[in-house]
C-alpha cells in the first residue's frame, strides 16, 4: 500500500497548483464567446459550437504546446507561457475563421445583442442585430474576450501539466508524460463542463451579464479539482 | 450541439434500477472475467469489451434521464465529464488497487461524481432533481467503460501492463473519445419529442460495438489479448444492433421515404 500522508506532504504545493490550474480553466471558459447551436445558424453571437468543444480545442492545444516546451526546458515560466500562447493562437484562429464564415459566407455583420455599444471600439451594435436573433458573428469585444479566455485556459492546463510532471515519482519519463497528459486532459474536461453548466451553454464574453456568475463556477471547480488533484498526485507519486 | 431535451424527466422503458444493475454487475463481471480468463487464453480478452458495453448502455441511459431535463448546454458535455472523471478515477484505482483495482476505481468515481452532482445543484443552481444520482452513475459508467476497453486491449487490468500498452502508447485517447461518444451520442442522436428508450439504448449498444472493434484493432499488436475474437464479435453485435436500430426508426417514424439520387444538371433546368 502506498504512503498516502508522505506523498501528500511531499507534494502539497503541486496539489495546490493543480487546483489553481483547474480554477483558472473554469474562469477562462466564461471569457470564450460560445454561441452553441443558435450561433451555428448565425442567430446568436459567438462561435457556433459548445463550450466544452471550444475549451477542449484551445486548452488541449495549450497542453501540447506546454508539453513540447517541457521536453526541452525545465523553466516553469517558459512552460506556462507556451501553454497560454498555444491556446491563444488556437482560439484566435478559430474565431477569425468563424468570422470569415459569418461575414462572407452567411452574410451577417458581427454584432452583439447584449450591449448597445461595443465596450472596446465604441461601435453601435443594436441597429446591426437582425430581427429575431440574439446577435451574430464575433464583434471585437467578443474576439478580445475569447483571446483572454484562451490565455487563461492554456495557463491553467499548463500549470496542471507542469505540476503533475514535477511530482516526485519513480516512473520512467515516457510513462510519466503519458500519465500526466491523460490526467491533465481528464481534469481539463471536468473543469470545462462545470462552467458551461454555470453559463447555461452560451455567453458572449466578459461584457455579457452572465459573466458575473463566474465565482460560482470557480468555487465548484475548486472543490472538484481538489479531489482530482489528490487522486492524480497520489497515483503519480505512489508509483 | 443541441440544447438538450424538453425539460422533464424521461419516462418509459426499462426501469433505471435494472440498468444500474446491468451496468455495475455486467461491467465488473466483464472486467474481472476478461482479466482472469485471459490468463488461460488471450482469446478471452473480448469479455472485457462486453463489460464495457454493459457500462456504456447504462451510462447512456443515465445521460438520457438527466439530459431530458435540459442541461442548458449540449448533451456532449455530459459524456466528456463522464470520461474526464472516469479517467482520473480509473488510473488511480488501477494504480493503487491491484486486484481490487476496478472496484476501487468504481468507488472513487462514484464519490467524485456525487460531489460534482451536488456542486451542480447546490452551487451552480441547476435544479435538476436527479443530478446527484445521475452524475454518480455517469462517472461510474465512464470508469467501467475505460477499464473494460483497457482489458480488451491488454487482457489484464494490472497497472503496469495498462500503463505500457494503453496509456504510454496514447490509445487511452482513443478509449476516451470512443467511450465518451458511445455514452453521449445515443441520446444526442435520438432526442426529441418522439424519443424512445429502446431506440436510444440500441444506439448505445451499436456504439459500444464500434468501441469494441476499435479495442480489437489495438489488440492486434498486443501479446496478452487476441484481436480476432474482439473484432468478429464486435462486428456481429454491431450488425445485430444496427439492423434492430433501423427497424426501431421505421417503427417510430411516421413514414420513411427514399428521396432518390441527386438530380442531374439537365433535370434541374
Amino acid at each position: 500500500m502506498i504512503d498516502v500522508a508522505g506523498i501528500i506532504a511531499e507534494n502539497i504545493l503541486y496539489i495546490a497548483m493543480v487546483t489553481l490550474g483547474g480554477m483558472l480553466i473554469s474562469w477562462s471558459v466564461h471569457f470564450v464567446p460560445v454561441g452553441g447551436a443558435p450561433a451555428a445558424m448565425a442567430q446568436a453571437t459567438g462561435i457556433g459550437t459548445g463550450t466544452v468543444q471550444l475549451a477542449a480545442g484551445a486548452g488541449l492545444t495549450g497542453l501540447v504546446a506546454a508539453g513540447a516546451v517541457m521536453a526541452v526546458s525545465d523553466s516553469f515560466a517558459l512552460v506556462i507561457a507556451s501553454g497560454a500562447v498555444g491556446a491563444m493562437i488556437m482560439i484566435a484562429v478559430t474565431m477569425i475563421v468563424a468570422t470569415w464564415v459569418y461575414v462572407y459566407g452567411v452574410g451577417v455583420p458581427p454584432a452583439s445583442a447584449k450591449v448597445d455599444y461595443d465596450p472596446i471600439t465604441k461601435d453601435r451594435q443594436d441597429i446591426y442585430v437582425s430581427q429575431g436573433t440574439e446577435g451574430h458573428g464575433l464583434p471585437t469585444v467578443s474576439f478580445v474576450s475569447g483571446v483572454i479566455g484562451g490565455a487563461l485556459g492554456g495557463l491553467g492546463g499548463a500549470v496542471i501539466y507542469y505540476s503533475l510532471m514535477s511530482t516526485s515519482t519513480t516512473l520512467s519519463q515516457s510513462d510519466l508524460v503519458a500519465l500526466a497528459s491523460i490526467f491533465a486532459v481528464g481534469i481539463f474536461f471536468v473543469n470545462a463542463v462545470i462552467p458551461s453548466y454555470n453559463i447555461g451553454g452560451t455567453i458572449e464574453g466578459f461584457h455579457d451579464p452572465k459573466f458575473k456568475k463566474w465565482p460560482k463556477a470557480v468555487l465548484a471547480s475548486f472543490v472538484a479539482t481538489l479531489m482530482c488533484a489528490f487522486v492524480g498526485i497520489l497515483t503519480i507519486g505512489g508509483l | 450541439m443541441s440544447a438538450g431535451g424538453a425539460g422533464g424527466e424521461a419516462t418509459g422503458g426499462i426501469p433505471q434500477n435494472q440498468l444500474i444493475a446491468l451496468g455495475t454487475l455486467g461491467g465488473l463481471a466483464g472486467v474481472y472475467g476478461g482479466h482472469f480468463l485471459s490468463v488461460a487464453s488471450p482469446a478471452f480478452a473480448f469479455i472485457g469489451a462486453l463489460g464495457a458495453i454493459c457500462a456504456i448502455v447504462w451510462g447512456s441511459a443515465a445521460v438520457r434521464r438527466v439530459a431530458s431535463y435540459g442541461l442548458g448546454t449540449g448533451v456532449p458535455s455530459i459524456g466528456m465529464i463522464a470520461l474526464g472523471m472516469g479517467v482520473v478515477a480509473s488510473m488511480f484505482g488501477l494504480a493503487v488497487g491491484g486486484i481490487a483495482g476496478p472496484i476501487v476505481a468504481f468507488i472513487i468515481a462514484s464519490i467524485i461524481g456525487l460531489v460534482v452532482g451536488v456542486l451542480a445543484n447546490k452551487v451552480l443552481g441547476m435544479g435538476i432533481p436527479i443530478m446527484e444520482q445521475s452524475m454518480t452513475e455517469i462517472a461510474g459508467a465512464g470508469t467501467l467503460t475505460i477499464i473494460g476497453l483497457s482489458v480488451a486491449m491488454t487482457g489484464t487490468f494490472m497497472f503496469d501492463a495498462v500503463l505500457e500498452t494503453v496509456v504510454a502508447t496514447g490509445y487511452i485517447a482513443v478509449i476516451f473519445i470512443a467511450g465518451g461518444m458511445a455514452i453521449l451520442h445515443p441520446f444526442n442522436a435520438n432526442l426529441g419529442p418522439d424519443e424512445k428508450q429502446d431506440r436510444t439504448l440500441m444506439t448505445a449498444l451499436e456504439k459500444g460495438a464500434i468501441a469494441m472493434v476499435i479495442a480489437g484493432i489495438v489488440a492486434t499488436v498486443v501479446d496478452g489479448a487476441s484481436a480476432v475474437p474482439s473484432i468478429l464479435i464486435g462486428v456481429f453485435i454491431w450488425y445485430i444492433a444496427f439492423s434492430k436500430y433501423v427497424k426501431l426508426v421505421h417503427r417510430d417514424a411516421y413514414k420513411v421515404l427514399g428521396t432518390g439520387l441527386l438530380p442531374t444538371e439537365e433535370e434541374l433546368e
